[in-house]
C-alpha cells in the first residue's frame, strides 16, 4: 500500500507522440457494453444528445406536417378532431421540451470542454445520467401516444380542461410526470453547466476571456436552474390533483386556476430565453468566424445576455394579457416586455457590423447564421407588437401568435443549430460536409420557412384562431393555407437535404483538417475528431482568440503545445473563478454503470407512479439509496483514503 | 518571462477532494439555488392562494406552535452541531467530527418526529380545501429534504469512520454541511410564512 498523496506539482512538458498515445489510451472507455452504456466522454454523450433531439424534431415535423395537410383546405377530414388536438399538443412538448433544449446540451456538452481547454465537463457521471433520464423521459412521454390517448389539451396544458373531471384519461398523468421527469435531466444537466463553467477553465481563461458561446449557455442554465422548478411543482400539483383529490386548482374549495397559468409561465417565458439564448451565442461565435474577424463589441453581448435572462423572469404575465387581470399589472409587464427588446437588438447590431466590418465567406453556415439574424428581427417585431396590451387582445390565440413564436423558435433555434452541424461537423467527425448539398439545404428551407410561416401573420390578422381542426369555406382563409402547407412541405424537404448532407458526408465527406475555417477558439486548437483526452498538454490561454493572437497581437501568446501534462489517471486542473488560476487538480471518473442505473430506477419510480402500482415506485426510490451510495462512494482513484494499492 | 511564470505554474497543487475547491460544492450550491426555488414557488402559490380568498386564512384557525416550536429550536440548534463538527475536522478532530455529525443526525430525526406529531394535530386534510393541499405539500416537501439531508449526514459519517474523510480530502463534509444550513435556512421560511405570520397578523 502507497500513500495517497494530497498535493502534486504538474509537470510542465512538450505534447509528443507517446503522452499522446498514453494518455490517449488512458481516457479511452473499456470495450463491449460496459464501455457502451457506461461511457461518461462529454463527446460521445453530446453526439447522443445531438441524435436523439434531432430524432425528435423529425417527429414534431411529421406531426407538424399532418395538421398542415388538415388545414390546407377548408373542411378537410384527414385528421378527426381529437386526433388534431392530439397532434398539436405532441407537436408542441416535442418540440420545445425534447427538441430545442436538449440539441442544444448536445452542442454545449459536445463543445465545452474543447473551448474551454479542459479534457471533460466538471462531473461526467451526471452527464451520463442527464443523458439517459432525457431519453427514459423522452419515451415516457410518448408513450401515451402510442394506444390513441396522447396528450391532448396543449403543451401549456391549462387547467380546468386538464383536470379529472374534464379529463379523465391518463394522457395528462403522462403528461404531468413525464414533464418532472424531464425536469430532472434539465436541471441536472444545468448544474453541471455551471460547476464547469466556473471552475475548469483552462489556466488563463481569466473570465474575460471566455468565450461567447459559453456564455450563453451559461446564463440560460442559471435561468433554468430557477426557471423549471415553478413548472416541475405545476405539473405535480396538477397530478395530485388529479390523482389524490387536492384542491390546487380547484376554485370551489379555495383553489384558482390562474396559479396554474401563472406558475407555468413564470417557467415559460424564461425558457423561451433558455432555449434561444445558446443558439444565439453559436451565431455570436460561429459568424464573426466567417467574417473573417473577432465579434463585435464581444462584451456588450455578454452583458445583454445576461440582462435578456434576468428580465426574462419579469415578463411572464404577457402570456395572460387576456385573463382579466388588473391594469396595473397589465402596465407593469407589457412595459417590461418593450424593454426586453433593447438587449436583444444589442446582439442584432453586433452581428450586423461583424458582418459589416468584416470580410465574409459565404459558406453555408454562414448563410444560416446570416438567415438567423432576418428571421430574429422578423420574429422580434412581432413579439414586440404583442407586448402592446390593446393589439394582444386583437391577436392572442390566432394564427399572428402562431407565426410569431415561430419565427422566434425556428428562427433563432433551427437555424442556428443547423448552421452550427456545418460549422463543428469536421470537427466532430473528421469529415467535411457537401457545400453544394448545403446550398440548396439552406434555399429549401429559408424559402420554405417564410413561405409557410409569414401569410400565417396574414391568417391571424384576419382572425383565424390557433388549435381549430378546420375552418367553413366562407371565411376566405383557404389559399393562405394553401401557401402555408406548401411552404411547410418546401421546409421539411431542406430538412431532408439536410439529413442527407449528413449521413452522406459522414461515410465519404472530404477529411477535415484541425481547424478547416481558420477559426479563432481552443477546440480548433486539436485534431478533428479529438482524441479522448481532448488536449494532451493542458492549453494556457492568454486572450480571448488563442488562434488568432498573431494576427490580432503580433505574437502568439497561449501556450498550446507545452503545458502542465497531468497524466496519472483522469486528472484536470481545477482554477479559480475570476483569474483562472489553478489550484487544485481534480480527479474524474472511469465509465460506469451507476448513471444509467440511479436513470432507470427513477424511469421505474415514475412508471410506478403513472400505473398507481405503489410498490414498484416505493422499490425504485428505496433502491435509489444504494444506488447512489455506489455512485458517490468515495473512491482512492478520486482522491479520497490516505492509503493506496501501488 | 514566459507565460508561465505569469501564470505561477508549476507549484504544487492539492489532489481531489479539497474542501470547497471541488466542483462537488458548486454543484450543491447549483442543487440549493433550485430546491430555494422550490420552496419560494410553493410560497408564492401559499401567499397568491390567500391574497385571492375571501374566506379566513387559515380556514381552521391558527395553526399550532405546541410542535412546530420544539422543531424550529432543534432545527436551529442543529446548524451550530454541524458547524462544530465541520470545523473540528478542519482542525484536525476526527472525534469533533463524529460526534458533531451524531448529534446533528439526533436533531434531523428529532424534527421530523415532531413534524408528524404536527400534521398529527391537525384537524384538515391535504384534499380538505386549497389551504390544507398547500400545508401539507409545503411541510412534506421540507421534511422530505430534511431526511435527504439526515441520510447524506449518515452517509458522511460513515465513510469519515470508514478512513474515506480526513482533514484534508474533507470536501464531503463541507458540502453536506452546506446543505444541513440550506435545510434549516428553508424551514425557516416555512415556520415564518405558514406558523408565525397567521399569529402575528391575529394578535
Amino acid at each position: 500500500m502507497a500513500a495517497n498523496p494530497t498535493f502534486q506539482t504538474p509537470e510542465i512538458v512538450v505534447a509528443d507522440e507517446e503522452l499522446h498515445r498514453k494518455l490517449e489510451h488512458m481516457w479511452s472507455d473499456p470495450p463491449g457494453i460496459h464501455g457502451w452504456l457506461g461511457t461518461t466522454d462529454h463527446k460521445k454523450i453530446g453526439k447522443r444528445y445531438l441524435f436523439t433531439a434531432f430524432v425528435f424534431l423529425i417527429v414534431g415535423g411529421l406531426e407538424a406536417l399532418g395538421m398542415r395537410l388538415q388545414l390546407a383546405q377548408p373542411n378537410e377530414h384527414l385528421l378527426s378532431p381529437g386526433l388534431y388536438n392530439q397532434f398539436f399538443s405532441m407537436h408542441g412538448f416535442t418540440m420545445i421540451f425534447l427538441y430545442a433544449l436538449p440539441i442544444l446540451s448536445g452542442f454545449s456538452n459536445y463543445l465545452w470542454p474543447l473551448i474551454l481547454g479542459t479534457r471533460d465537463m466538471a462531473f461526467p457521471r451526471l452527464n451520463a445520467f442527464t443523458y439517459w433520464v432525457f431519453l427514459l423521459a423522452g419515451i415516457f412521454l410518448y408513450i401515451g401516444f402510442w394506444n390513441g390517448k396522447g396528450t391532448d389539451v396543449g403543451w401549456f396544458n391549462y387547467v380546468p380542461l386538464a383536470e379529472r373531471a374534464y379529463n379523465p384519461d391518463w394522457n395528462v398523468d403522462v403528461y404531468s410526470l413525464g414533464m418532472i421527469f424531464l425536469g430532472i435531466s434539465t436541471t441536472a444537466g444545468a448544474v453541471n453547466f455551471i460547476a464547469t463553467m466556473f471552475r475548469t477553465r483552462a489556466p488563463g481563461m481569466s473570465i474575460s476571456r471566455v468565450p461567447i458561446m459559453i456564455w450563453g449557455t451559461l446564463v440560460s442554465n442559471i435561468g433554468i436552474l430557477f426557471a423549471v422548478p415553478a413548472v416541475s411543482l405545476d405539473f405535480l400539483m396538477l397530478w395530485l390533483d388529479r390523482r389524490f383529490g387536492t384542491q390546487f386548482f380547484n376554485p370551489s374549495a379555495g383553489g384558482r386556476p390562474l396559479l396554474w397559468q401563472h406558475l407555468f409561465w413564470i417557467f415559460g417565458h424564461p425558457w423561451v430565453y433558455a432555449i434561444v439564448l445558446p443558439a444565439m451565442s453559436i451565431v455570436s461565435q460561429g459568424l464573426p468566424v466567417y467574417c473573417r474577424r473577432p465579434l463585435v463589441a464581444h462584451s456588450a453581448v455578454v452583458l445583454a445576455t445576461i440582462l435578456t435572462m434576468v428580465l426574462g423572469f419579469g415578463v411572464w404575465v404577457h402570456h395572460m394579457f387576456a385573463t382579466g387581470l388588473p391594469v396595473i399589472a397589465l402596465g407593469f409587464f407589457a412595459a417590461a416586455s418593450f424593454v426586453i427588446v433593447i438587449p436583444s437588438a444589442v446582439s442584432v447590431f453586433a452581428w450586423v457590423a461583424t458582418i459589416w466590418t468584416g470580410r465574409p465567406v459565404f459558406t453555408t453556415a454562414f448563410k444560416f447564421f446570416a438567415a438567423e439574424i432576418v428571421l430574429f428581427v422578423i420574429g422580434g417585431v412581432s413579439g414586440f407588437m404583442t407586448a402592446a396590451v390593446p393589439l394582444d387582445w386583437q391577436l392572442t390565440d390566432t394564427y399572428f401568435v402562431v407565426a410569431h413564436l415561430h419565427y422566434v423558435l425556428i428562427g433563432i433555434n433551427v437555424f442556428p443549430v443547423i448552421g452550427g452541424i456545418y460549422h463543428w461537423f469536421p470537427k466532430m467527425t473528421g469529415r467535411m460536409m457537401n457545400e453544394r448539398l448545403g446550398w440548396w439545404n439552406f434555399w429549401l428551407m429559408f424559402i420554405g420557412f417564410n413561405l409557410g410561416f409569414f401569410p400565417m401573420h396574414i391568417s391571424g390578422l384576419e382572425g383565424m384562431p390557433r388549435r381549430i381542426y378546420t375552418y367553413p369555406a366562407n371565411l376566405g382563409w383557404g389559399d393562405l393555407n394553401l401557401v402555408t402547407t406548401i411552404g411547410s412541405f418546401v421546409f421539411a424537404l431542406g430538412v431532408l437535404l439536410f439529413v442527407i448532407n449528413v449521413v452522406r458526408s459522414r461515410i465519404k465527406g472530404a477529411p477535415a483538417p484541425a481547424n478547416p475555417w481558420d477559426a479563432s477558439t481552443l477546440e480548433w486548437a486539436t485534431t478533428s475528431p479529438p482524441p479522448s483526452h481532448n488536449f494532451t498538454v493542458i492549453p494556457q490561454v492568454a486572450s480571448l482568440d488563442p488562434l488568432w493572437e498573431e494576427r490580432l497581437e503580433g505574437s502568439r501568446q497561449s501556450l498550446l503545445e507545452e503545458g502542465p501534462v497531468l497524466d496519472h489517471e483522469h486528472e484536470i486542473p481545477g482554477t479559480t473563478v475570476l483569474d483562472a488560476e489553478p489550484d487544485v487538480i481534480l480527479k474524474m471518473p472511469h465509465a460506469t454503470l451507476a448513471p444509467i442505473s440511479l436513470a432507470l430506477l427513477i424511469a421505474g419510480t415514475f412508471v410506478g407512479l403513472l400505473m398507481s402500482m405503489w410498490w414498484v415506485a416505493a422499490g425504485c426510490l428505496l433502491a435509489m439509496i444504494p444506488a447512489l451510495l455506489w455512485w458517490f462512494w468515495p473512491s482512492p482513484e478520486l482522491g479520497f483514503a490516505e492509503r493506496v494499492r501501488p | 518571462m514566459t507565460a508561465y511564470e505569469e501564470r505561477t505554474l508549476p507549484r504544487a497543487l492539492p489532489i481531489g477532494p479539497a474542501g470547497w475547491r471541488t466542483p462537488g460544492w458548486w454543484g450543491v450550491l447549483a442543487l440549493i439555488g433550485t430546491e430555494a426555488a422550490v420552496f419560494a414557488y410553493l410560497l408564492f402559490s401559499y401567499f397568491y392562494l390567500q391574497s385571492q380568498t375571501t374566506e379566513a386564512w387559515p380556514p381552521s384557525g391558527l395553526p399550532p406552535l405546541r410542535w412546530s416550536a420544539p422543531s424550529t429550536v432543534a432545527m436551529l440548534v442543529s446548524t451550530a452541531t454541524v458547524w462544530w463538527a465541520d470545523r473540528g475536522m478542519r482542525l484536525g478532530s476526527l472525534a469533533r467530527l463524529h460526534s458533531g455529525l451524531i448529534v446533528t443526525v439526533l436533531l434531523g430525526i428529532c424534527y421530523i418526529i415532531l413534524q408528524c406529531f404536527d400534521w398529527r394535530g391537525e384537524p384538515f386534510l391535504a384534499n380538505s380545501g386549497a389551504y390544507g393541499s398547500l400545508f401539507y405539500a409545503i411541510t412534506a416537501f421540507h421534511v422530505l429534504h430534511a431526511a435527504a439531508g439526515v441520510l447524506i449526514l449518515l452517509a458522511a459519517l460513515g465513510w469519515s469512520a470508514m478512513g474515506y474523510i480526513t482533514p484534508r480530502r474533507n470536501s464531503v463534509v463541507t458540502v453536506v454541511a452546506m446543505y444541513w444550513y440550506f435545510v434549516v435556512v428553508a424551514w425557516i421560511a416555512v415556520f415564518i410564512s405558514l406558523y408565525l405570520l397567521p399569529w402575528i397578523s391575529t394578535h
